[in-house]
């Protein structure tokens, strides 16, 4: 399974957000690194087919995932930076079961295959819990599982850390290094990806280095520094 | 198709939440429940089809038995209160104000959907309300119209919030403003 | 959310919903198509008894439900004692109390999932015409997820205004309580269509 990108150019309301950019990425773990407003959530947005590029292709085993939505439920699935903005039901079993009708499954089926995945990860007693009672790292990983109950091959990730606390984070990462599917992360923060096989490093929606963390990720963090000791903040866009 | 849905869905629970929150305070310092003026915000934000959709998502988990009503009424019992005219015209009302600001182009948001409100909100949902009251209460329109004057000024303040709000939504929100899309 | 649905389990729930639905839209017209107070009193005592019969809890819970209607049955002993019109106002006191009584008591003993099965299959006919109850359901769930997230919205907004202000929050926080849920219908807008959009049967998401 890879994730073909051909010159994929992204606009968003009339700001070009993506630039040609090319990748075949095969690896299981692959991290894609940038700063705020990079383009790395759009380009996240468009391995998952949600966003389709107005330029170049963007294809997950040959198939385009934004205009083939069905054969996408079963190649992709994405989790957002906030779990608020994804979980769309009031209980843990619908939020799981909903994904699995999606995809065809009856009622009854994807009740079990949620029951299934909860016993998995040990959380079978989450089963009727209300989604909005959960805590902020409960919810990531109610996410997580959510996407998982539908076996996708490639499951994109986009900044899943942030504002999780240090022991959760490192459960989380536990449960995302047994995941058998590859995995696009998407961060700010070196340090997630630094056991990954292959880094993506984007800056003004340009790829800028694409390569093994050992030769990526230092000349990213020291140009992260460098930035840090200015004042670039002070610009206004438009 | 799923951005029109989950916008319906979203405000539906935004009506709820307004009544759920601790009551605001208006311009004098004088309490209010802000629910009414979600169903104004309703027509004048997402525009008719989709405002009077929302309003009747609200109403039907109200009828399924949520206390999503200010104070935490809710069930059925809702629609059989002295009271239920003013609610069962709540989409019609949400429909009119909606209509109104969509079609009504000319002059400043704010005025436009101050009107709209005044027209949808008020005169639409009173109407409504009062036919109801007639209906439970035995009594005259003219009786009914008189007994519930005394809400007027309070919600012709609102019609007034409400045109601000959608004001300063499109300063912050242009492509938030579906009824003008 | 916690619904309406009285935990105190009586005979009554286990009573079809739809049943129950049926009964009470019968019985709220005769309601208001007869004029005899005998009647009517009957009426109220047999609603009553029903509540008697899910126990003292239960009653208590109903009786708090009917307690929006004081200032109406004010307002009829008043204009009916100043009218001399007794009877007039019996029937009209007893009819809104036994209608009320009548319709909370369906409400106090259907639980939200059969509520929603009824209105599923109510909305049934109007696929023919073009409505998704597929997306009626959703939105129905939608509503139940994301009503306390906005309320909390709303306490954390009168929160930070407190915060800087000594009166009481204003309708001013109204304005983003409402740019936040428009924002969070987009974000869940994409969610959705990240696991297949509204409907099964359909092959292009796109909108």
């Amino acid at each position: 399974m890879s994730v073909d990108l051909r010159d994929v150019g992204v606009s968003l309301d009339g700001q070009r957000v993506l630039h040609a950019i090319s990748a075949s990425l095969t690896e299981p773990r692959i991290g894609i690194v940038g700063r705020n407003g990079s383009g790395k959530s759009t380009l996240a947005r468009v391995i998952a087919g949600l966003i389709e590029p107005d330029q170049g292709q963007a294809r997950i085993g040959g198939q385009d995932m934004a205009r083939d939505r069905r054969a996408a439920l079963a190649a992709v699935g994405i989790i957002f930076q906030n779990p608020d903005h994804q979980i769309i039901f009031p209980t843990v079993i619908e939020e799981i079961a909903f994904g699995l009708t999606q995809q065809g499954l009856g009622r009854d089926e994807a009740q079990n295959a949620a029951r299934a995945i909860l016993a998995r990860f040990g959380k079978a007693h989450w089963e009727a819990a209300a989604t909005y009672a959960l805590s902020q790292g409960q919810k990531q990983l109610l996410c997580l599982m959510t996407v998982l109950a539908m076996r996708p091959r490639t499951i994109v990730m986009d900044e899943p850390f942030s504002g999780l606390d240090i022991p959760t984070r490192m459960q989380i990462a536990r449960h995302l290094s047994c995941i058998d599917a590859q995995l696009v992360l998407i961060t700010h923060d070196p340090e997630q990806v630094r056991g990954f096989d292959r880094i993506l490093w984007l800056d003004g929606g340009r790829l800028v280095a694409d390569g093994p963390p050992d030769a990526v990720l230092p000349a990213f963090r020291q140009r992260m520094e460098d930035w840090g000791n200015g004042d670039d903040l002070a610009h206004l866009a438009g | 198709m799923e951005h029109n849905m989950t916008r319906i869905a979203l405000f539906a629970a935004l009506i709820a939440a307004l009544g759920l929150i601790p009551s605001l305070t208006l311009a004098f310092g004088v309490p209010i429940t802000a629910q009414s003026m979600g169903v104004m915000l309703a027509g004048a934000v997402l525009g008719a089809k989709r405002g009077a959709l929302a309003v009747l998502l609200f109403m039907a988990l109200v009828a399924l038995g949520l206390p999503l009503l200010a104070g935490g009424r809710g069930g059925l019992g809702a629609f059989v209160a002295p009271t239920s005219g003013f609610f069962l015209g709540w989409p019609v009302a949400a429909f009119v104000t909606g209509l109104i600001v969509e079609r009504w182009r000319k002059g400043p948001l704010a005025l436009t959907v101050a009107m709209a409100s005044i027209i949808g909100g008020i005169v639409v949902m009173y109407g409504f309300g009062i036919v109801g009251m007639s209906i439970a209460l035995d009594k005259t329109l003219a009786e009914c119209a008189l007994l519930v004057t005394a809400f007027i000024p309070g919600d012709l303040i609102k019609a007034v919030l409400t045109g601000l709000i959608v004001q300063a939504l499109a300063r912050s929100r242009p492509a938030a403003l579906l009824s003008r899309g | 959310m916690i619904s309406l649905t009285s935990p105190v389990e009586t005979w009554a729930h286990r009573l079809p919903a739809g049943i129950k639905l049926a009964a009470l839209s019968g019985l709220t017209v005769t309601l208001f198509l007869t004029d005899r107070p005998g009647a009517l009193g009957a009426a109220l005592l047999a609603v009553f008894g029903l509540y008697l019969s899910g126990g003292p809890v239960f009653l208590r819970q109903g009786l708090r439900h009917l307690r929006m209607l004081w200032p109406f049955l004010l307002l009829i002993a008043l204009w009916h004692g100043a009218t001399g019109q007794w009877q007039a106002g019996l029937v009209i006191a007893l009819r809104l109390l036994t209608a009320l009584a009548l319709a909370n008591v369906v409400t106090m003993t259907s639980r939200l999932t059969d509520m929603i099965a009824v209105l599923t299959c109510l909305l049934a006919p109007l696929r023919g015409m073009g409505l998704q109850t597929r997306a009626v359901e959703l939105a129905i769930a939608m509503v139940l997820r994301f009503t306390p997230m906005l309320t909390e919205n709303g306490r954390r907004l009168a929160m930070s205004w407190r915060a800087r202000s000594p009166r009481r929050p204003s309708w001013r926080i109204v304005m983003p309580m409402v740019a936040l849920a428009l924002d969070d219908a987009d974000h869940v807008a994409e969610a959705l269509r990240a696991r297949g959009g509204i409907l099964n049967d359909r092959d292009a998401g796109k909108d």
